[in-house]
């Protein structure tokens, strides 16, 4: 079975457990305690990842960190759908790998800012916010025009990908940081209907949407 | 600083923001609001608060009906914004003063406009007509409303039909406080932009435009790119000018607990039976064989906010008072609808409706009045309808159902043609049990299958003929429902009332002592005295004029409150209920 090293509140660590619930995959999660305990620091974790680092899989022998990176090998191993990962089709492959690494910028601001709120570490809080104000107005831009165009999910397309469960958990946990989402109507409806996916798992300070309507 | 006037209409978000069964957080002059499309398509701008606990609304849950606050899941109603259900008070309907403030909404040109206290109408806008307009990507910006005001005046587009033509001539034909109007020409196009800034608060604005239509042949995301693009550019140039200034200190909107009227007591009156509302008769049907509905429209203003089991009090023009259950819904808040029966002993009241009611009549009612208050906590619940016995139920079933909970509904008429609301009754599919034509023995029988496999957390609601509900309570007794899981609503109290008695009743409150003499009530003696009680059906049916029992033993003559209640000695329904022993004690 696929061991996770995991903390309840990283929001890198949710996103793995939200792809796994979506996909219907059983996982054994080893809680690691970061905070107050730094065990990502220590010795026979760093033996594991040497960034110290959450999170990190086990899977048949396989040891990967790097949350965009698991979510690469979860849909390309385990989606049968072939959808997630769209593999198939090399433009919005290369999409895909655009926006992970935009969620790791998000990780960069967004969730910078909610560590140095909330588990009180040393950053740089106007730099953190300002950041990641500068995120989301591309990411609410880029939402809203594909809204006029029919698209619900980042990348074009009628199903979401891994880049918006890259994506979600940092933006929902933003107001964490003290980054209000006030001025992203657009990633407000997307917030919305990534939790309407079949699947979906909440986490502390993630809530659940109600039932959309019925067509 | 510009003009913060709370009279003045601003745009605060555009039509399609709100998109179905979404919350939209919105703010103007620092007051947030959360603003939110109920499924029938009305538009409510809310405080945006939970009277609760104050966590914002705007990350609630909008079920298309009511709005669900995320925290202790508070409920408040489309429309009213009265709360509907508290889930850490199951068995209690909220009182009416838990309203949230509601602030006007209209839809114009594309976009959402409101303001704190509006005057007038939402202003026209010169050659723009209503639904023709392309409404642009709305632009947040860290900048205050009259310096992007100044800016705009300096903005440049092409017209839509000549999106690359050099050069543009443009030209500002208009603008306010808040607004600037501008026409762009060039080879031979024109097109004409307006734009809004919604003052955000001191040091926020929104950027809101629209232009004046989409020519043929123009691409509708090419023109919004267009726009999308300058104005981007256009907001780095005032937020790096905004940012060499000071930041404003934020506004500081006044939170209002609760509404003004909604604080006020109740006046005084000596007639106590209050018809504070006036509504109009705006549909009448015939709902099944021998059952009138009526639709109730306001005639000003809004309708209180009612919950499921709730009634009210109708003023016949006959002079008659009698209490009907509303039908409606969960968020059906724009009229009350209701079903008479026409009764063949009709003391008046049934026959006037029948008979004598048109379409177009305005009548006096109560506020809606809960004492059959629906738990949405059970692990399964069970309706158990009579005959007309069904209005209560059906909008308690329509909550329910609505919300995905466990029930079913067992309606037992004479005949399908005799089943009222067959529209409203088909919403619920497989959870309606209709039970036609069976005779007394018949309907125990049924009764006693229905209510057997009792499981602690279930909960049945009874509503109809008498004899059928002392039946359906003492099946229930039979297979072991506990007091507290069965509730129950007569329509009337056929028992002979007792008036025989003599005693003396000590309002503890009040700090007044009262004979009630053979052949009157508490009631009327307490009215007399000028003590305010509210009443409607005043034969011990509705529960409205429930008092606590503080000393004494109560004689009690009512059908509303249960065994239980009634052993204990701590509640008496005042208007037929009277004394054992001397003296009555009542916390009022």
């Amino acid at each position: 079975m696929i061991k996770l090293y995991d903390y309840e509140l990283s929001g890198n660590c949710y996103k793995l457990r939200l792809f796994m619930s979506m996909l219907g995959l059983e996982y054994e999660s080893v809680p690691i305690d970061f905070y107050p305990g730094r065990e990502h620091k220590s010795d026979w974790f760093l033996r594991i990842n040497p960034l110290g680092q959450l999170p990190v899989i086990e899977d048949e022998g396989l040891v990967l960190r790097d949350a965009q990176a698991i979510l690469v090998y979860l849909a390309a191993r385990y989606d049968t759908s072939r959808q997630w990962y769209p593999v198939d089709d090399p433009r919005r492959l290369g999409e895909v790998s655009q926006w992970l690494s935009f969620a790791d910028g998000i990780t960069a601001t967004a969730s910078a800012a909610r560590l140095h709120d909330g588990l009180f570490y040393d950053r740089d809080i106007e730099a953190c916010r300002t950041g990641a104000h500068r995120l989301f107005r591309i990411l609410d831009d880029h939402l809203w025009f594909g809204e006029q165009e029919g698209c619900d999910w980042i990348v074009a397309g009628d199903r979401p990908t891994i880049a918006d469960i890259a994506c979600f958990p940092y933006v929902i946990l933003s107001e964490e940081g003290g980054i209000s989402r006030q001025d992203y109507p657009a990633i407000r409806r997307w917030c919305d209907r990534v939790k309407r996916l079949p699947g979906f798992i909440v986490m502390s300070g993630v809530f659940p949407a109600g039932p959309a309507k019925a067509a | 600083m510009f003009d913060t006037s709370p009279h003045r209409w601003h745009p605060i978000a555009a039509s399609s923001d709100l998109v179905s069964r979404h919350v939209f957080h919105g703010q103007l002059l620092g007051r947030e609001f959360a603003v939110w499309r109920a499924d029938d398509g009305f538009v409510n701008v809310w405080e945006n608060r939970c009277l609760h606990r104050g966590v914002r609304l705007s990350i609630g849950i909008n079920d298309g009906r009511e709005l669900k606050c995320q925290y202790h899941g508070w409920r408040y109603a489309n429309r009213t914004a009265g709360c509907t259900y508290i889930p850490a008070h199951p068995a209690d309907a909220p009182a009416r003063t838990i309203t949230n403030r509601t602030f006007a909404a209209v839809e114009r040109y594309g976009m959402v406009w409101s303001a704190e206290q509006p005057e007038g109408e939402v202003p026209a806008v010169a050659g723009m007509e209503e639904g023709g307009q392309l409404v642009l990507r709305p632009i947040p910006l860290n900048a205050s409303a009259d310096r992007v005001v100044e800016h705009l005046k300096s903005y440049a587009f092409a017209p839509s039909a000549a999106l690359d033509a050099q050069p543009v001539e443009m030209a500002v034909e208009g603008g306010g406080a808040f607004s600037v109007a501008l026409l762009a020409r060039a080879d031979g196009a024109a097109t004409r932009a307006a734009f809004f800034v919604q003052p955000v608060d001191s040091g926020r604005s929104v950027i809101r435009g629209m232009l004046d239509a989409l020519p043929d042949g123009a691409d509708r995301v090419t023109v919004l790119r267009h726009h999308n693009q300058r104005l981007t550019e256009l907001r780095e140039r005032i937020e790096r000018e905004a940012a060499r200034l000071p930041a404003p200190e934020p506004m500081q909107p006044a939170i209002v607990p609760v509404s003004a009227e909604l604080a006020e007591m109740p006046e005084l009156t000596p007639s106590g039976r209050k018809a504070a509302l006036r509504v109009q008769v705006a549909r009448k049907w015939q709902a099944a064989e021998g059952i009138a509905a009526l639709e109730l429209r306001t005639v000003n203003g809004v309708l209180p906010t009612f919950q499921p089991g709730a009634h009210i009090d109708l003023h016949l023009p006959n002079g008659l008072v009698r209490q009907y259950s509303i039908t409606n819904g969960p968020g059906e808040t724009d009229r009350y609808v209701i079903g008479v029966k026409r009764e063949a002993a009709s003391g008046g009241g049934s026959a006037c409706v029948h008979d004598t009611l048109r379409v177009g009549d305005v009548l006096a009612i109560s506020e809606p009045r809960n004492n059959f208050p629906l738990r949405r906590d059970a692990v399964r619940t069970l309706f158990i309808a009579g005959g007309i016995g069904i209005t209560p139920l059906l909008s308690m079933a329509l909550a329910l159902d609505h919300s995905a909970l466990s029930y079913r509904l067992h309606y037992f008429a004479q005949a399908e043609s005799q089943m009222a609301f067959a529209d409203r009754l088909a919403e619920l599919k497989g959870n309606l049990v209709p039970h036609l034509g069976l005779s007394p023995e018949a309907t125990q029988e049924k009764l006693r299958e229905t209510l057997s496999g009792y499981v602690p957390g279930m909960h049945v609601y009874l509503c109809g003929p008498g004899p059928m509900l002392e039946a359906a309570r003492a099946i229930a007794r039979d297979c072991g429902w506990p007091e507290s899981a069965v509730h129950f609503e007569y329509f009337k109290n056929t028992h002979e009332i007792d008036d025989s008695s003599s005693f003396e009743v000590a309002l503890a409150r009040s700090c007044v002592t009262l004979q009630v003499p053979a052949g009157r009530t508490i009631l009327d003696v307490m009215r007399e005295a000028g003590i305010d009680m509210p009443s409607s059906c005043e034969q011990g049916a509705c529960g409205t004029c429930l008092a606590t029992v503080i000393e004494g033993e109560p004689d009690h003559q009512d059908v509303y409150l249960n065994d239980a209640e009634k052993r204990s000695n701590t509640k008496i329904m005042t208007c037929v209920s009277r004394a054992k022993s001397a003296r009555l004690v009542l916390d009022l």
